[in-house]
């Protein structure tokens, strides 16, 4: 130990020359390129673009060239959102990645909690995710027959976190997804003839589903749900009670990624449903054609 | 008016050879009609209903007396016979604003991936900065709300505009680029957002600042101020005095030492008018007091005869008039000669006085004067 430590780590410290970060550079731009700092006229910046683009077809071309481990196939942090697992395809080991084990400290857990709990470490409640994959299969599976028969099914997740999960949640059930995002205002399935004044009497408003991303902060919405005898969907975490959802999902439901994959599982559950519902209406569609030509012909058969 | 944008948005887009996007769930409903009904088997007789209460309402022929729909009695269908909601955030009950919102996010998503094709994203920052301003003329909350048919808080508005910005900022870029098909696309969908009051703020602003650049003076060289004082408003013109034109005119430099110049040489002191509502100030304000509030700025700045002064004048009585023209003559100075500023400032010349007549109130005499105070 130096006398004067504080001396030794400054020397360290001047070691370490910081390189100037060019805030301009992507992945189409040349490492050297000093041009873009340099622009002055329309012909400097055309021949920025120019060389952006001998550049790209550059690098896109020596792309297929290198390493087959390439940003197309390894996973990056959006996937979870933009590119959805299957049911079949949810595996222990992405839950355990998206940190759906982790529940909320030993102490906060609640008593009716301890079934899906797998134990404690490091003063938090490990979720038994052994006991989530077949819930979480279970409710993709409602999912998707709800859509088969054409329910509604409504996201909520009331976190700035979860807007795009349950947006893209709902787009992919089409015009049998919806989704709230901001609040669940009281009243709306046992009130709804003063909040939806002239459309409660002409749409079907009562949703089939109701799928909660965090249903501790929508109690309201729970309640409203089980007076209206709508079954619903949550994410569960060790504070609290399974029993608040018909079909409970044990997980974190503070993690984003942990929604994500669970949302995404169930949407894609539903979109399966809704794409089953369209082939089996075409086929009813094509029997009874068939149907009608066979008759058009008996009937000329027997005239 | 927005989904219309954003769906040739979105034909525009992927003629840019982008991946095609998802066609939005809002598309898509217009797409699917809301009614399931399967269609009757062929082979059946007619079998009357269980109940009158699944059967939609029968319209017989002679009975189409009021063709208004809403008047006719309504018999109340099933719920399970009903379309469901249209939009995906229905159950918000602000469902235009929230699809808006996520077009909006789509709209600037598809254009910077457009932009970033054709290679002008990203700007480096010096190139941002270079842009032309933003000239926005975005309708006010409470127009907003009118458009999303939504009441608006501070924080819903804010969104919407910071959304409609950046949009905007990528049209910008496009007008630049001189990449009209996308300057054009962007265009049509926030154009829906911009209001008449938007649009006169905004003449207004770019008006005040032309009129800034432009400078104080007009083509006349004439300053225009206005001054206030009580109830007095005067409207002040300022024209520099014109020197004499003749060779023989002692320069300026001259009159600094007092030993060199003869008596003989020195030019005559400047004089100028002074003109209050086409009467000569010597005869408007009969009180010395009055001419001196007038002057002052003059005499601290050092510009006395300097200027020929024109003033109309309005309002209270002499004080409030005199106070009124000697804010307006000081803001005329400035307005001539800038460096005169920081002195009329720590003279407090160029603030409006704020002290106006206070109100009486109830219970007292005059506004502070109390009533005699009695013991019993």
């Amino acid at each position: 130990m130096a006398l004067r430590p504080w001396t030794t780590a400054t020397r360290c410290l001047r070691r370490q020359r910081v390189l100037p970060c060019n805030a301009a550079r992507t992945t189409h731009t040349a490492p050297n390129s000093n041009l873009e700092s340099s622009i002055e006229s329309p012909e400097d910046w055309h021949l920025m673009q120019e060389n952006r683009a001998r550049f790209k077809t550059l690098f896109d071309l020596f792309n297929q060239h290198g390493s087959t481990q390439t940003r197309e196939k390894t996973f990056q942090p959006h996937h979870t959102l933009s590119r959805p697992l299957a049911p079949s395809q949810t595996t222990l080991s992405a839950l355990v990645a998206a940190g759906a084990h982790f529940g909320h400290t030993t102490s906060l857990m609640n008593p009716n909690f301890l079934p899906y709990s797998f134990g404690t470490r490091a003063g938090l409640t490990i979720i038994d995710l052994e006991q989530t994959l077949p819930l979480l299969r279970r409710a993709a599976s409602l999912v998707r027959a709800v859509a088969q028969r054409n329910g509604t099914i409504i996201f909520v997740g009331t976190r700035p976190d979860l807007q795009d999960t349950i947006q893209r949640a709902s787009e992919r059930l089409g015009p049998q997804g919806y989704h709230i995002g901001e609040r669940w205002l009281p009243g709306t399935l046992t009130n709804r003839n003063q909040l939806f004044q002239e459309e409660s009497h002409q749409y079907r408003l009562t949703p089939d589903l109701v799928v909660f991303l965090n249903p501790l902060a929508n109690m309201n919405a729970i309640r409203e749900c089980a007076i209206q005898h709508v079954p619903t969907i949550g994410i569960i975490d060790s504070n609290a009670d399974p029993r608040i959802v018909m079909y409970p999902i044990p997980a974190n439901d503070d993690s984003p990624r942990t929604a994500q994959i669970i949302a995404g599982v169930l949407s894609v559950a539903g979109r399966e449903g809704v794409v089953a519902r369209g082939e089996d209406q075409k086929t009813y569609q094509h029997q009874a054609h068939r149907i009608l030509i066979k008759q058009a012909l008996t009937g000329e058969g027997n005239s | 008016m927005a989904t219309i944008g954003l769906r040739a948005f979105e034909m525009f887009a992927s003629r840019l050879s982008c991946r095609p996007p998802r066609i939005h769930a809002f598309t898509l409903r217009s797409l699917t009609t809301g009614t399931t009904a399967t269609p009757p088997p062929l082979n059946s007789r007619f079998v009357p209903p269980a109940s009158l209460e699944t059967m939609d309402e029968v319209e017989l022929e002679g009975d189409q007396v009021d063709f208004d729909v809403s008047s006719r009695p309504h018999r109340p269908r099933p719920e399970n016979r009903r379309p469901v909601p249209p939009s995906p955030a229905f159950y918000t009950a602000r469902s235009l604003y929230y699809d808006t919102l996520v077009q909006l996010q789509a709209a600037l998503s598809l254009s910077r991936r457009a932009l970033r094709v054709q290679h002008l994203l990203p700007l480096p920052p010096f190139a941002l900065r270079a842009l032309p301003p933003a000239q926005p003329a975005w309708a006010n909350k409470a127009e907003m709300s009118l458009i999303l048919q939504a009441p608006l808080t501070a924080r819903m508005y804010k969104r919407v505009v910071t959304l409609l910005k950046e949009l905007e900022q990528c049209e910008r870029i496009a007008r630049i680029a001189d990449s009209t098909e996308l300057e054009d696309a962007i265009t049509d969908i926030t154009k829906g957002f911009e209001s008449k009051k938007g649009i006169q703020a905004r003449d207004t602003r770019i008006r005040a600042r032309e009129a800034k650049e432009k400078g104080p003076l007009d083509k006349y060289g004439r300053s225009y101020t206005v001054g206030r004082r009580k109830t007095s408003t005067a409207r002040v013109w300022m024209i520099e005095v014109q020197k004499p034109k003749d060779d023989a005119s002692v320069p300026a430099a001259n009159t600094k030492s007092i030993l060199s110049s003869s008596s003989a040489t020195t030019p005559p002191p400047p004089t100028s008018t002074v003109l209050i509502n086409s009467v000569p100030i010597s005869d408007y304000f009969p009180l010395p007091a009055d001419r001196e509030h007038v002057v002052r700025p003059l005499k601290l700045a050092g510009l006395l005869g300097a200027f020929n002064i024109f003033a109309l004048v309005r309002g209270g009585g002499t004080s409030g008039q005199s106070g009124a023209i000697a804010l307006a003559v000081a803001k005329g100075c400035v307005a001539h000669v800038p460096e005169v500023e920081p002195i009329l400032k720590k003279a407090k010349l160029l603030r409006r006085d704020p002290r106006m007549v206070e109100r009486k109130k109830t219970g007292l005499a005059k506004a502070r004067k109390r009533y005699t105070w009695v013991k019993r």
